[in-house]
């Protein structure tokens, strides 16, 4: 029989036409090679959170090859001296020998810590940039509310993950858990029965918060981030105002072969923070917390940061407490039942809100510099104060300790500083986008500050402005509109940050373009987005 | 956290400023602190004291002698003649045993700057000798708790498991103001428990005897000498030793508040900065 | 995408290159489907002046060396992984650095291969600057009628068809709820606990209550289960007792851990007076010692830190403060109920016991609390 020959060359060629004549792949596949992505760096932040995700995942399965989510009572026999003997639940003891019987267990351990809390870090940062920015804005509302969801999402598999290894300190937080159940009108007794298969502790709820933590919740975060990055391919990105950026077009890089370069490196570089955090910082010592029981309890007792702000805001809560009849409503369920719903949903709403307010029903493409839209600035930094300040009381016992502070004085501080804080901060964040926006329209107008100081004929001292634009008969500089991007205010940033319209591709027949200041209108301004300045 | 450095110094008078911000708070302050005082002078008297009062004509051995000398030089002013104490000053040592003068003068709490919430810890003013003489004069005049001769620690060759009992009977009975890793934690208004991080054995063994200040009293009723080594064994071993397997750095052992931060100030600073150099002008 | 391809017929006809046309270069074919994918390369240009110059080779030659710490970085990773004693002993040991080393290693490799690559991408990669249209906003209006009819040619069917047939109306009716209901059940029911089930209900008793022990009150013990007298706490002391009962210590009682002081003479006498005129709290006390629940009423955490001298008691999760002197009232943070105070007494051999359980429900507090 005669060998068939095999031309290796031609083998990726046939693969790939075997390919495209069962799934007709060739013309997808090229818009996704050839799709326009816009490059800044704020663009990057939401990347961490998916890149902490996936990291997550990797030493997540690692982890759960080690684990045994049972509450049964052992007694410690393993490496670790200062435990030993000492009676544990079944989960305890897996985790301690995970991170001291486990070759490198330890390390995985921490990465995983790690790579949740930067995880959830990155989702604020990356929240904070979109709203700062109006990205949510039509036709991305449905986005920035699946944002919020992962946050929700990713804040419960925090706090079931953390409640595994069922140490001293994770033990003080289900507790508090079961105690915010109890807390709800009617319905609080039950449901903390039903969650805990019975009374606090009971021998169920690891064994629940185990699958709830490794199946349930990563579920609906895979499914969620999916979705989140679809839309995010199918209605592209938002990007910058700026010379030749339009509401109706996308100025950047192809994904490949650059961009998706980038991503890569960026990964990268990701994973190796969270190697080095885990290397160089000591996160969770479980084995000093010893195992959970009731009555033993550490000062500073604190939930990790993303749920700081929850308890912070209880600790703040006056005891007010309701009594309707028989019953009564006792003041925790304020601040950690509705306190955190409202958090979570006004949020979600507020993309609607905003457009109802200022009657804004068109798409938006182009992003918003902060300064502006100073009203959105006073509302996110008064959101953002707000998150601190309960953050930082969730934390008070520390500062007050570290830094000689009286603790109730830390109490009190926070319930005024949750008071007074935002609308301070409202104030400042308007009054600095005012200024600053006062500032481009006066460079714009006059020109850069040059530093030279002339003096008149007649005496009169004047400073000398470069005009960014076309100069009238006498000299004066023409009023250049603002195009809601960057505007130089140094001299050696003229002309820095207009890029050259030059390369082969460009069509000989069109006329080179002057080099475009950012105040100019751009190129092909044909549907310029117009900028609303002011308030 | 203690260490008297400038900066500390500048905080600790702030903090004081924001503690003190009306006449009438500090003067309800110094009732308060009165009224502790005079607590303490009363319960720790009544509680060790037999009813006897010093005599003036004791025979004092060489060393109290000598401690007697530092006393009337150092003392007097708050803890009054023959330490009998001062009404609105100080309480009465009469009964406080060797134990608590080695705990209040070695860690240089006494003598105090001032009244306040709680006194420092501070450079000790009297070095061993002299506050083994001032311990003598104490314990010579009114008798009370002593630290006993001998280790402080469990040895564990002849005791494998003091560590670990060492370690249950800490989280029992320590851990709720001291913390799970011996960092300290603040109590209410201005309080607080201090680090052990740098405590001696002796000064952990006296205070466990005597419970200065705010720390309750363990007497040897409640956790015997054994215990009390196994604890010191624990606190000496695994939390002063800086038994920290997972990293260079244990941020202070504080858990979650400072983890919060190194994930904002490490992993967040560093990708936002690798993130400006990815999309930055080439 | 969906407009790419619904235009691409057209793109097509307005091709003007002939990607067939074995003349053609490649980057005119991927110019070409730049054309398809209404894309414009605005800059494609290499960042360096002509080829192999000075600079590219600079640029190349630090890639390299990033590529290689990468590589050497990973074999010390695998070194230290291997190789350094890993395994935790007391004391100083080289095992202390295993994770730090595991860390250091790793982080290096990971970022110096990141920024390989990322300099690859910004360096040597030419610069780009592309435009790509937009498509927005609805589909056009004909093709939202279609669909929007063919939705409601559905409805009709179906719902209409239903509305026109009361019978059938009625049985899905009939079908659907009581099967959703079934699905649902098993889900919801298994859960579903009665908190009050059990005599005494658990939720307002603990292992106090005489029921644990034959209907003989129950002594209190310390973590390992020996009793306590009264000589073995010392004035200004405290101890944390559990009920003793078999497995009093352990989580099967969480509501049961208190906390048992030894109040100085003058403070005993404040707290009687107290407590005497208190309902719930009389007669509770025994000489100068007095028992309070340790389970903090705002969110259960134990509430342990006693100030002996001012006598409070703090709980270390939400800084609430609890006067001993005064039957544990709240004097600041959160929590809005007292401690409740068990019932203390000594049996024939001097050791402490619980004259009854707690008065007050223990623990944080709930709607249907009495």
């Amino acid at each position: 029989m005669k060998r068939r020959k095999v031309d290796l060359a031609q083998a990726p060629a046939t693969i790939a036409r075997g390919t495209d004549e069962r799934f007709q792949a060739a013309t997808p596949l090229r818009a996704l090679l050839n799709k326009v992505f816009p490059d800044h760096w704020s663009f990057l932040l939401g990347e961490i959170a998916l890149f902490s995700f996936i990291i997550l995942l990797l030493t997540g399965v690692f982890l759960t090859l080690f684990f045994d989510p049972s509450m049964k009572e052992v007694a410690y026999e393993g490496a670790y001296p200062a435990l030993r003997g000492t009676e544990m639940s079944a989960a305890y003891e897996s985790s301690l020998h995970l991170s001291f019987e486990v070759r490198g267990g330890l390390f995985m351990r921490q990465m995983h810590h790690w790579a949740a809390l930067l995880f959830m870090a990155s989702i604020v940062v990356h929240m904070a940039r979109i709203f700062f920015t109006g990205a949510y804005r039509k036709p991305r509302e449905v986005n920035w509310v699946i944002g919020i969801i992962l946050f929700l999402l990713g804040f419960f598999a925090g706090f079931t993950g953390y409640s595994l290894p069922d140490d001293g300190l994770s033990g003080t937080g289900l507790r508090i858990a079961s105690a915010i159940m109890l807390s709800i009108p009617v319905v609080g007794t039950w449901l903390s029965a039903a969650v805990f298969g019975g009374e606090f502790p009971g021998h169920l709820i690891i064994g629940r918060f185990y699958i709830a933590h490794v199946l349930l919740i990563p579920g609906g975060l895979l499914a969620l981030i999916s979705i989140h990055l679809a839309l995010v391919f199918k209605q592209k990105h938002t990007q910058w105002p700026g010379p030749m950026r339009t509401n109706t077009n996308v100025v950047g890089e192809r994904m490949f072969p650059r961009y998706a370069l980038k991503q890569g490196g960026f990964f990268m570089a990701c994973f190796g923070t969270v190697a080095l955090l885990a290397g160089l910082f000591q996160i969770n010592p479980i084995w000093l917390f010893g195992p959970y029981r009731a009555s033993e309890v550490s000062s500073a007792s604190q939930p990790d940061w993303y749920v700081m702000f929850m308890d912070g805001l209880v600790r703040l809560m006056p005891n007010w407490q309701i009594y309707i009849g028989d019953y009564s409503i006792p003041p925790l369920f304020w601040p950690a039942v509705v306190g955190l719903g409202t958090l979570f949903t006004l949020p979600m709403l507020w993309p609607w809100l905003e457009a109802r307010k200022s009657g804004d029903k068109r798409i938006h493409n182009l992003l918003e510099r902060p300064r502006d839209n100073p009203e959105r600035v006073g509302i996110g930094a008064m959101a953002l104060t707000f998150f601190l300040v309960a953050t930082i009381s969730g934390a008070n016992d520390v500062i007050a300790d570290k830094f000689h502070i009286s603790l109730n004085a830390m109490t009190w501080a926070g319930r005024l500083g949750l008071i007074i804080g935002p609308p301070l901060m409202y104030w400042l964040a308007v009054r600095v986008c005012l200024g600053l926006q006062q500032h481009d329209r006066e460079v714009l107008a006059h020109g850069v500050e040059t530093g030279i100081i002339r003096r008149l004929p007649n005496g009169q001292f004047v400073e000398v402005h470069q005009p960014l634009g076309p100069v009238d008969d006498h000299g004066h500089p023409e009023p250049l509109p603002y195009g809601g991007w960057v505007v130089p205010k140094k001299m050696n940033r003229v002309g820095a940050l207009a890029p050259a319209i030059k390369g082969f591709f460009y069509p000989v027949e069109k006329p080179a373009e002057a080099p475009v200041s950012p105040g100019m209108p751009p190129v092909s301004g044909d549907e310029r987005e117009e900028i609303t300045s002011g308030r | 956290m203690t260490s008297d450095t400038p900066a500390r110094r500048r905080l600790r008078v702030f903090s004081r400023r924001r503690k003190a911000p009306s006449r009438a708070r500090r003067r309800l302050g110094a009732a308060v602190r009165m009224l502790a005082a005079l607590a303490l002078a009363g319960g720790v008297y009544t509680a060790f004291a037999p009813g006897a009062f010093a005599e003036d004509d004791r025979q004092l051995s060489a060393t109290a002698q000598e401690g007697k000398q530092l006393f009337d030089n150092s003392c007097i002013t708050c803890h009054g003649k023959d330490a009998q104490g001062v009404d609105d000053r100080g309480p009465s040592l009469i009964g406080v045993g060797a134990a608590s003068v080695e705990f209040q003068v070695g860690t240089g709490r006494m003598p105090m700057v001032r009244q306040e919430a709680q006194a420092e810890q501070k450079k000790p003013q009297f070095d061993k000798t002299q506050t083994k003489q001032l311990a003598q004069y104490i314990q010579e005049l009114g008798g009370g708790p002593q630290i006993p001769e001998g280790e402080l620690t469990e040895s564990l060759e002849s005791n494998p498991e003091a560590l670990a009992r060492g370690g249950e009977l800490f989280r029992v009975n320590c851990t709720s103001c001291h913390g799970f890793g011996g960092g300290g934690g603040a109590l209410s208004s201005g309080k607080y428990a201090p680090s052990l991080h740098d405590a001696t054995p002796e000064q952990i063994y006296a205070a466990m005897l005597t419970g200065p200040q705010n720390m309750p009293v363990f007497g040897d009723n409640q956790l015997t000498p054994e215990q009390k080594r196994e604890i010191i064994t624990y606190i000496t071993m695994q939390l002063q030793e800086d038994k920290d397997p997972g990293g260079l750095f244990n941020l202070g052992r504080y858990g979650p508040s400072t983890e919060g931060m190194a994930v904002f100030l490490v992993g967040i600073t560093l990708l936002v900065f690798t993130a400006l150099w990815i999309a930055g002008k080439s | 995408m969906t407009s790419v391809q619904h235009d691409s017929e057209a793109d097509r006809q307005a091709s003007t290159v002939d990607v067939f046309d074995p003349k053609v270069s490649r980057f005119d074919i991927v110019k070409e489907g730049l054309r398809r994918d209404e894309i414009e390369i605005i800059t494609y240009e290499s960042q360096f002046q002509g080829t192999n110059s000075k600079a590219e080779k600079r640029v190349v030659r630090n890639i390299a060396f990033l590529f290689i710490i990468s590589g050497l970085a990973a074999l010390a990773f695998l070194g230290f992984y291997i190789w350094w004693p890993w395994r935790f002993e007391l004391g100083h040991t080289m095992g202390d650095y295993y994770t730090p080393a595991l860390g250091l290693t790793l982080g290096i490799s990971l970022f110096a291969l990141g920024f390989a690559i990322l300099a690859w991408a910004k360096k040597l990669l030419p610069h780009e600057v592309s435009i790509q249209k937009r498509h927005d906003g609805a589909s056009p209006t004909d093709e939202q009628l279609i669909t929007g009819q063919t939705a409601m040619f559905v409805a009709d069917e179906l719902a209409g068809g239903v509305q026109r047939r009361p019978l059938l109306k009625g049985a899905i009716g009939l079908a659907a709820a009581p099967l959703g209901i079934a699905a649902a059940a098993p889900l919801i029911g298994g859960l579903i606990e009665n908190p009050h089930k059990g005599d005494p209900p658990p939720l307002f008793s603990t292992g106090f209550n005489p029921v644990h022990n034959n209907g003989n009150p129950v002594r209190l013990a310390r973590e390992d289960g020996t009793p306590i007298r009264p000589e073995d706490i010392s004035t200004g002391g405290q101890a944390t007792v559990f009920p003793g009962i078999p497995g009093g210590a352990t989580n099967e009682f969480a509501d049961s851990p208190t906390l048992l002081i030894h109040l100085r003479p003058d403070d005993a006498e404040e707290t009687r007076r107290n407590a005497e005129a208190d309902r719930r709290n009389r007669g509770s006390m025994y000489g100068d010692y007095v028992a309070y629940s340790k389970i903090c009423t705002h969110a259960g955490c134990p509430a342990s830190l006693y100030e002996q001298q001012t006598n409070r008691l703090l709980c270390p999760c939400h800084q609430s403060q609890f006067l001993i002197t005064r039957n544990a009232q709240p004097v600041f943070g959160p929590a809005s109920r007292r401690l409740p105070m068990l019932p203390l007494g000594v049996d024939d051999e001097g050791y402490f016991v619980a004259k009854s359980d707690f008065k007050d429900t223990v623990g944080p507090d709930f709607w249907e609390r009495p």
